[in-house]
């Protein structure tokens, strides 16, 4: 017997992980026109974003706040197609049996998910940022850098923990999981203000909407960026007060949601359900 | 009748492919809309599109700068005729690519006695209906709900009637090139037509005047239809009240130039089509899969 097949605990749980881990990271990366895509298509929309401002004679401060909403853009964008919609892709690919009868169970599978598509979003983001930078000439002073990188990691865990949550959801579907993961697109831009400062909502539709992790994330990170300008939804730490406790509810309510639903789809025969 | 289809063998062929554009349209409606009841799939239809127009309206008013509805006028119309681009032209290409790769249903549908361009056609054209619901009811939103200045005194009917047919066919054409391209290559194909439709996105002038553009995206721009139909579909909309593509020329110059750029377009797509159909045929991959 392997090494591996002889893993067991923690052990098992984390070779499982970088296994599922694998692929996004490296081999995603042999496809080079993925790499291409992943990193184009948000900038395209990113950059007619920056024009859009540039047509109503915006102040240069919002060609980053642009930018910055496109670089999330690609975490959003993995959490629904790589996170959400997978057990999807699974289905049609009949790799979905195999991650059901697999003896770590499902958990490391979707922690491999989220880790693996974090580090591969993460190259396509910093790229997305650099490149619309020194297209637009834009500069960032951050004032307080570790609180802005334990912003944006808190916010990432609360992100993937939704996407967790929307995978259990999903494994119920056929051909809905498509068309919700498209659904879940501009509607949530607007939520979440990717694009504009979110208070530009109202107070009280931002604090709704801050449901969604990157809502609140986003949030944070400008005000750090932008202290003088921004008009805050909530102070800096509340925000990140908010944030952990949004990530573990979502880990908490991905962890349950993903045992019901799991024997949801096994009692209504729908984990190989394909259209 | 064997008497007629002698005399009229191209009757016979037009017959046809208005049978298999009609039947392709028919399949496309239902693997569009079936999948969900009436009431979520018109929510679906809707509520891109409407986020889109949203976006707009806050990223207009933080910037909050003085001076009419004219920039809310132009984000409307945009945002309302984009659906049509990214369903029709995408979609058309998603119709070939699921049909080979997710129904594998491709290779029937070839050897069938049917015209492959009428039935992606077909297919194309049930694609833009899906659009009509998102398109009118962001036209409603931004007339009653935003205020934006459009009035069926200053809507010019015929001429926009006219800009919108040359529009769709235009974008089949464009859906046409890019089955072309699909059927050529697997692994990206997938991913092709979203980044020709956001590429689109930036140069036509969807959501900003391609004025603010730099001038060789500019000269990219004029020679896409898109652009002219976008253009056209404002000026017929909003009248003289709205902010322009295309400063220099008037109305009727640019439905001219749609015609012309269309007519372009479509026979492009269609010899390119042609071409790519049977290189693919050659190389015997017409039903290759990616194993996705």
């Amino acid at each position: 017997m392997s090494d591996i097949a002889q893993a067991r605990g923690i052990r098992r749980v984390v070779r499982a992980t970088l296994g599922r881990a694998y692929p996004r990271i490296i081999g995603a990366n042999r496809e080079r026109s993925w790499l291409f895509y992943d990193t184009i298509l948000p900038l395209l929309g990113t950059i007619a974003f920056v024009y859009v401002y540039k047509a109503l004679g915006a102040p240069d401060r919002f060609v980053g706040y642009v930018i910055m909403g496109g670089a999330t853009m690609a975490f959003w964008m993995n959490v629904m197609w790589n996170m959400a919609a997978q057990f999807y892709w699974d289905k049609q690919g009949g790799n979905l049996e195999l991650y059901m009868v697999l003896p770590c169970g499902i958990v490391p599978i979707l922690l491999g998910m989220s880790f693996g598509g974090f580090v591969g979003t993460l190259v396509r983001a910093v790229a997305i940022i650099v490149i619309g930078s020194v297209l637009f000439h834009v500069t960032y002073t951050i004032t307080q850098l570790p609180l802005f990188l334990l912003i944006f990691g808190v916010g990432i865990i609360a992100l993937y923990g939704l996407g967790v949550t929307f995978a259990s959801v999903f494994l119920m579907w056929g051909r809905e999981a498509w068309h919700m993961a498209e659904l879940f697109m501009e509607p949530v831009f607007l939520a979440s203000g990717f694009y504009f400062p979110v208070r530009a909502l109202g107070f009280w539709v931002g604090m709704g909407t801050s449901i969604i992790p990157l809502t609140l994330a986003l949030d944070a990170m400008r005000q750090l960026l932008f202290p003088e300008s921004h008009p805050a939804l909530l102070p800096v730490r509340v925000e990140l007060t908010a944030l952990v406790g949004l990530a573990v509810l979502f880990i908490f309510v991905a962890r349950q949601s993903l045992r019901k639903m799991e024997y949801l789809a096994r009692r209504e025969g729908r984990l190989s359900l394909r259209f | 009748m064997p008497t007629q289809r002698a005399s009229y063998p191209w009757a016979n062929t037009l017959q046809r492919g208005w049978r298999t554009l009609r039947v392709g349209y028919w399949l496309g409606w239902q693997i569009e809309s079936n999948w969900t009841d009436p009431l979520l799939f018109f929510i679906y239809s809707i509520a891109r599109p409407l986020g889109g127009v949203l976006i707009l309206v806050f990223m207009y008013h933080v910037v909050a700068r003085a001076g009419g509805t004219a920039m809310l006028g132009f984000f409307v119309v945009g945002a309302a005729c984009w659906p049509f681009v990214v369903r029709g032209m995408m979609g058309t290409a998603y119709s070939l690519i699921t049909d080979r790769e997710h129904w594998k249903t491709l290779r029937y549908v070839y050897i069938s006695p049917i015209s492959l361009r009428a039935y992606l056609v077909g297919r194309a054209l049930a694609q833009a209906t899906s659009a009509v619901a998102a398109a009118a009811v962001t036209l409603i939103f931004g007339r009653w709900v935003l205020g934006v200045p459009m009035h069926l005194a200053t809507i010019n009917a015929p001429y926009t009637a006219a800009a919108f047919a040359l529009g769709i066919a235009s974008v089949i054409a464009l859906g046409l090139l890019v089955v072309s391209a699909a059927v050529l290559i697997s692994s990206e194909a997938w991913r092709m037509p979203e980044g020709v439709g956001a590429a689109l996105y930036l140069v036509c002038g969807a959501i900003f005047p391609v004025t603010v553009l730099p001038p060789i995206l500019q000269a990219l721009s004029a020679a896409i239809p898109l652009t002219w139909w976008l253009e056209a579909m404002r000026r017929g909309l909003l009248g003289p009240a709205v902010v322009r593509s295309l400063p220099h020329l008037a109305d009727g110059q640019v439905l001219v130039g749609l015609g012309l750029l269309t007519v372009l377009w479509v026979t492009a797509a269609l010899a390119v089509f042609t071409l790519a159909e049977r290189r693919a045929r050659q190389l015997g991959i017409l039903d290759r899969e990616t194993m996705y």
